[in-house]
């Protein structure tokens, strides 16, 4: 079996990222949208723009926009060309990426993610945003499942799997962190003096990363918000939870480097071996203690650490004289 | 539903007006009676209606978009993605026809790589004075770094696609050029022949066709016996220029079809006159390369200073002989347009016969008489720049305008050595389907057929690549200028 391409595994890698970056987006967007029809008679309006937080797009979206609105929201997030990381631009670049190493990936993905890209073409931006995120949403992130399912199944599970699922795992933890770190910031904290505890928005929160039911069968009480950080940071199952996609990060670049447990062969595996144990033996309280913001922000710094390594690593080469 | 003779109904309306004209007809001998090898398809597409073949129609080009077998437009400034259009009447030789021109490439294909050594070898040819040493050594693409380097087993041509086209006149094939530096095209024979099984199976049944995909295995055996390191399984790779090239659909089918690794040339480094490519632990040497890039771009230290496309060192690994090529460097001297003119002389020269496939009628500008005729022509001439291929550089003086023609005059005027002009061939015709009337019309075809040389033996993939001009009227079947293809059955028999 010959090595596989650097560029290559860059490429599995940032298809995975861009894959699981448009479901994201999808589910956010959605459940946004149906909290605000939920609480359609409420004196207040629902905020839109945490949304364009989370997605780290405050600039360009200023650029465009006066105001965040469930309109303006859905289309610069689902639909500008110029927002780099709108739903359709992600569907883009990751087609774009498997089609540089279609030769690699089986003609099945293939096949399937060039069938989301042409989808994603024939909605009209003006006639979803008059109906709504929900149905354009819905499509995204079932065909995102769909091509999780059809990677795992019809790609041998060699290398280059094991870098889309650092791929997938490695956007996940940064989306679930930008999640609840923002939701926190301007749920529990900035409204607290005018509002009561307001659960729609938390279940909201849990459903946007289908921890909804998860969640009931879990902790059997009414929805809290301490105990939904709690899922969605250390939950050592829960597929979307922080804590289990730094395993999958873990398990995915032991596999490749063939490092055992309680080792490690570079700087990536050093560092997410780090921020697994953390995520392992601390609390949620101990969290809590120690600031919210404080620990989700230097969570973030880690993931973006980790990727650089993992491109220093097996991406990019010195310039060899 | 089986093939069988249907009656023809006077509803069967695919055919109605449909008139072969003055050209030869690939389908009907007359108005109205197929040719032997064509009766059975003929009745069965008679036997449809419009809307029943619209239906296959529609599977055959939704499967070519879901596959993403389509070639990029850079022209409209968004590079667009098109599908290469298919028609779905194949192209059908019958095999005594199809064994002639097999035995015509072979014999073309053989002297094309003869002379290549000489040329780059002792030169036998030129002093023999069988071709001015001032057409060769003046060829845009004649390389002088190849001279004196012996090509792993003599092989400079491992893949040539030979164009032929049938002349009406007389119903013969002839060959309109010669393509032997990184000829396209033959992704499209597999995935046509994939597409038409899908969408046609009940008339693969009735024919018995000769399949085409053994084509990746055969190169692949090639490629393996260049390896430089003898027992050891070799590292192959096929060079492409990446996927902004429109060929990359091919580059990347054939690398999976082979199963050897698809790379660009950032992915590789010379060091110590050995080629490697960058992989996940580390380099790993590379011994093959079939590479899709041409000469010019292949090395920035020996060609183009400017070209981001290749590998710095590779000239230097290739002619040390530690990484073998194919297709070799340097071939371009020999399907330069105006060396093309002296392709009979080559084969008689080298293998001391006549050439079975007979090339078209062509002035060499280079030359004061033939240089006088064609100014003086230029209306009734189709004239090509040497260098040039895809339909590039061409005036088609029949359709041109004055001011082109005239453009033309000056060009050649300047620098005669660049073109070449031919009569127009009336090419032969095959039922096409139009969509905008639902009935078939005739529209011109060529056909580029793939010639593998192992050094022994040419092996062709039965029938070859049928562009078709489905612009009616029109003559230019190249995919860059509107042209489609249409897939070509060799049947194993007469009919």
């Amino acid at each position: 079996m010959p090595e596989m391409l650097s560029r290559i595994a860059d490429s599995l890698f940032w298809m995975a990222r861009y894959i699981e970056r448009a479901e994201d987006t999808a589910r956010i967007l959605d459940v946004n949208y149906h909290t605000m029809l939920e609480r359609s008679h409420l004196p207040y309006r629902l905020r839109w723009d945490p949304l364009i937080v989370m997605a780290g797009e405050e600039k360009p979206f200023q650029h465009l926009y006066s105001e965040a609105t469930a309109s303006t929201v859905f289309e610069f997030l689902a639909f500008r060309p110029d927002n780099p990381s709108s739903i359709v631009q992600c569907i883009a670049k990751a087609r774009e990426n498997a089609r540089t190493i279609r030769d690699r990936i089986s003609r099945e993905m293939w096949e399937d993610i060039n069938g989301l890209y042409h989808m994603l073409g024939r909605f009209r931006p003006a006639e979803e945003i008059a109906a709504g995120p929900h149905r354009f949403c819905d499509a995204v992130k079932f065909a995102c499942h769909r091509f999780h399912g059809v990677s795992d199944a019809t790609l041998p599970h060699d290398d280059g799997w094991q870098f889309l699922r650092i791929g997938w795992a490695l956007e996940r933890a940064e989306a679930t962190g930008r999640l609840v770190d923002v939701q926190y910031h301007n749920l529990l904290e900035a409204p607290r003096l005018e509002l009561p505890p307001d659960n729609h928005q938390w279940m909201a929160v849990l459903r946007s990363v289908g921890a909804y039911e998860a969640y009931h069968r879990e902790y059997h009480s009414p929805i809290r918000p301490e105990k939904v950080a709690e899922m969605l940071i250390l939950h050592p199952q829960h597929p979307r939870s922080i804590r289990f996609s730094a395993t999958e990060v873990q398990a995915g670049l032991r596999a490749i480097s063939g490092t055992g447990p309680g080792s490690y062969a570079n700087e990536a595996e050093r560092l997410t071996g780090k921020v697994l144990e953390s995520l392992r033996y601390n609390t949620i309280e101990e969290i809590f203690a120690h600031g919210l913001h404080a620990y989700l922000s230097e969570l973030l710094k880690t993931w973006r650490s980790i990727g650089e390594d993992i491109a220093r690593t097996y991406f990019y080469y010195a310039v060899v004289a | 539903m089986p093939l069988a003779q249907t009656e023809v109904s006077r509803t069967a309306s695919l055919f109605e007006g449909y008139d072969p004209g003055e050209f030869y007809d690939e389908m009907f001998s007359a108005r109205g009676v197929p040719r032997p090898h064509y009766a059975k398809m003929f009745h069965w597409l008679a036997a449809m209606v419009p809307a029943q073949f619209e239906e296959r129609r529609q599977l055959a080009d939704l499967s070519f978009l879901m596959q993403g077998i389509t070639f990029t437009v850079y022209s409209d400034g968004q590079g667009t993605e098109r599908l290469f259009p298919f028609d779905l009447i194949p192209r059908i030789l019958p095999r005594s026809e199809w064994e002639r021109i097999e035995r015509g490439l072979a014999q073309r294909v053989v002297a094309l790589n003869l002379f290549l050594q000489d040329v780059y070898g002792q030169q036998r040819i030129l002093k023999d004075r069988q071709i001015p040493r001032a057409l060769v050594y003046s060829c845009q693409h004649f390389r002088r770094e190849m001279i004196g380097v012996e090509v792993p087993r003599g092989i400079h041509t491992h893949i040539s696609g030979i164009d032929l086209v049938r002349d009406s006149k007389t119903g013969e094939f002839l060959v309109l050029e010669d393509n032997v530096r990184t000829p396209s095209g033959v992704s499209y024979v597999l995935e046509n022949r994939l597409v038409m099984t899908r969408t046609l199976p009940d008339a693969f049944q009735a024919y018995e066709v000769l399949p085409v995909n053994h084509y990746p295995a055969e190169l692949s055996k090639i490629l393996r016996n260049l390896s430089p390191r003898a027992g050891d399984e070799p590292q192959m790779v096929l060079l492409s220029p990446g996927i902004h090239n429109s060929a990359y659909f091919e580059h990347s089918f054939l690398a999976q079809q082979m199963g050897i690794e698809l790379v660009e040339g950032r992915d590789l480094i010379v060091d110590g006159g050995v080629v490697y490519m960058k992989t996940i632990r580390g380099l790993k040497r590379v011994d093959v390369m079939y590479r899709r890039i041409d000469d010019d771009f292949l090395d920035p230290l020996t060609f183009r200073r400017d070209s981001l496309l290749g590998v710095p060192g590779l000239m230097g690994a290739y002619r040390a002989g530690s990484v073998a090529l194919a297709n070799a460097v340097g071939n371009g001297v020999a399907d330069d347009k105006a060396v093309y003119s002296y392709v009979p002389a080559i084969i008689r020269y080298y293998l001391g016969e006549d050439p079975l496939l007979r090339n078209v009628e062509t002035y060499v500008c280079s030359k004061e008489t033939d240089l006088a005729y064609v100014r003086d022509h230029l209306a009734e001439l189709v004239v090509k720049a040497v260098g040039e291929s895809g339909g590039y550089g061409m005036l088609i003086g029949p359709v041109a305008e004055r001011a082109k023609i005239a453009d033309f005059r000056d060009l050649i005027t300047a620098n005669p050595r660049n073109y070449i002009a031919q009569p127009v061939v009336a090419l032969s015709r095959v039922p096409s389907y139009h969509a905008a009337t639902e009935r078939m019309v005739g529209c011109h075809v060529d056909l580029r057929p793939y010639c593998l040389y192992n050094g022994e033996k040419v092996i062709v993939v039965p029938g070859g690549l049928t562009r078709v001009a489905l612009q009616p009227g029109s003559l230019v079947v190249n995919s860059s200028q509107g042209g489609g293809s249409k897939d070509t059955w060799v049947l194993n028999g007469e009919a």
